[in-house]
């Protein structure tokens, strides 16, 4: 078990950087090529000036039209992404783990905040998930893998949560932790996870689009 | 009947077990984290003689107790008239760039993963009360 545990929390993290980084670098290559292939129309009207126009209005909580059209979703939203962040890499006991195989450190944060903030994200998807069922238009577009990569994002944050509590199999609760950390973190490039690095460029597309060939905002 | 005694019996068995393990858990001596401003986890769970005893180290003190000088292991030197804060303090420092918490963390895991016993995840020192 010692190996074991010692593979997934060293070597593995490792592997999973790497992994992360080559498909971040290979999947923007195949993106590139895909638009110059297919659509190399749009070079015609892309604009620096609409492009950073359209992604700072959209970086303003609530400026965009359609964010105050459904204040609920986006609220939720906003806070999810942001601590999806801050909670992991702000946290003591990866911090300290760091300090120790990387002499890296940095600001932490208390471990009863951090607590509170786990369940905000948690009650955050499961508001995703019921909303995803219940809202008649998003349901019409949701497949069986939108819930499986909910549940991905969940996994890491509610063994966090119960290896915290050590309320029950501590052991496993960590390794789950780990493990489900680590698949995220692999899968980033190659799924929907990827609006991560996309989400500037679509927005730039779009405002470029917007603002040079129908000369209107997209916000 | 017989069904009444035996619940009686079991419940009476599982009240003492747990009892027993709620008290023991009570008993397990910690490391003492005085030094420590704020400490957001309980005190590691360490009985010094036992766990000497369970690893074999009895005889040999320095293998924990290691004294260094110009940053250089001076061996069979022990050093466990000292405190481990005397030379490992709350923040790196030029002389010492292994703080506190980092000591005991490395001191305890390091060997514990090479030798393939004792606790390595978090929960399994720092014991929620």
């Amino acid at each position: 078990m010692h190996s074991f545990i010692n593979f997934i929390m060293g070597p593995m993290v490792w592997i999973s950087f790497l992994i992360f980084f080559i498909g971040v670098i290979f999947r923007f290559f195949q993106v590139i090529k895909l638009v110059n292939e297919r659509e190399n129309f749009i070079y015609t009207y892309m604009s620096f000036k609409y492009s950073f126009r359209s992604i700072f209005a959209w970086l303003i909580p609530f400026l965009p039209v359609s964010t105050r059209k459904s204040p609920v979703f986006y609220g939720i939203s906003y806070v999810f992404h942001l601590l999806l962040f801050l909670i992991p890499i702000f946290l003591l006991s990866h911090v300290a783990l760091l300090e120790e195989s990387m002499q890296w450190s940095w600001f932490t944060m208390n471990d009863a905040v951090a607590d509170i903030l786990t369940l905000i994200v948690i009650f955050s998807l499961l508001f995703f998930i019921i909303r995803r069922i219940v809202v008649p238009e998003v349901n019409f577009l949701t497949k069986l893998s939108d819930f499986g990569f909910i549940l991905i994002v969940a996994l890491p944050f509610v063994t966090g949560f119960l290896a915290y509590h050590q309320f029950f199999a501590y052991q496993w609760m960590v390794i789950v932790h780990v493990l489900s950390g680590e698949l995220m973190i692999i899968l980033i490039p190659f799924t929907r996870f990827f609006h991560m690095f996309m989400a500037p460029f679509t927005r730039a597309y779009t405002g470029s689009e917007f603002g040079s060939v129908r000369h209107a905002k997209d916000w | 009947m017989m069904k009444l005694k035996r619940l009686i019996f079991m419940s009476a068995v599982i009240l003492i077990i747990t009892a027993f393990y709620a008290y023991s858990r009570e008993e397990i001596p910690t490391i003492d984290n005085i030094v420590f401003d704020h400490p957001q986890r309980s005190a590691a769970v360490f009985d010094h003689d036992d766990h000497n005893e369970k690893a074999m180290l009895e005889d040999d003190c320095s293998i924990c107790h290691h004294v260094y000088e110009n940053k250089k292991l001076i061996k069979d030197e022990s050093s466990e008239d000292y405190l481990c804060s005397e030379c490992h303090f709350l923040k790196p420092t030029p002389e010492n760039a292994i703080p506190l918490r980092m000591a005991f963390h490395k001191q305890c895991k390091e060997c514990h993963f090479e030798s393939n016993k004792g606790p390595v995840l978090c929960g399994e020192c720092h014991i929620k009360k």
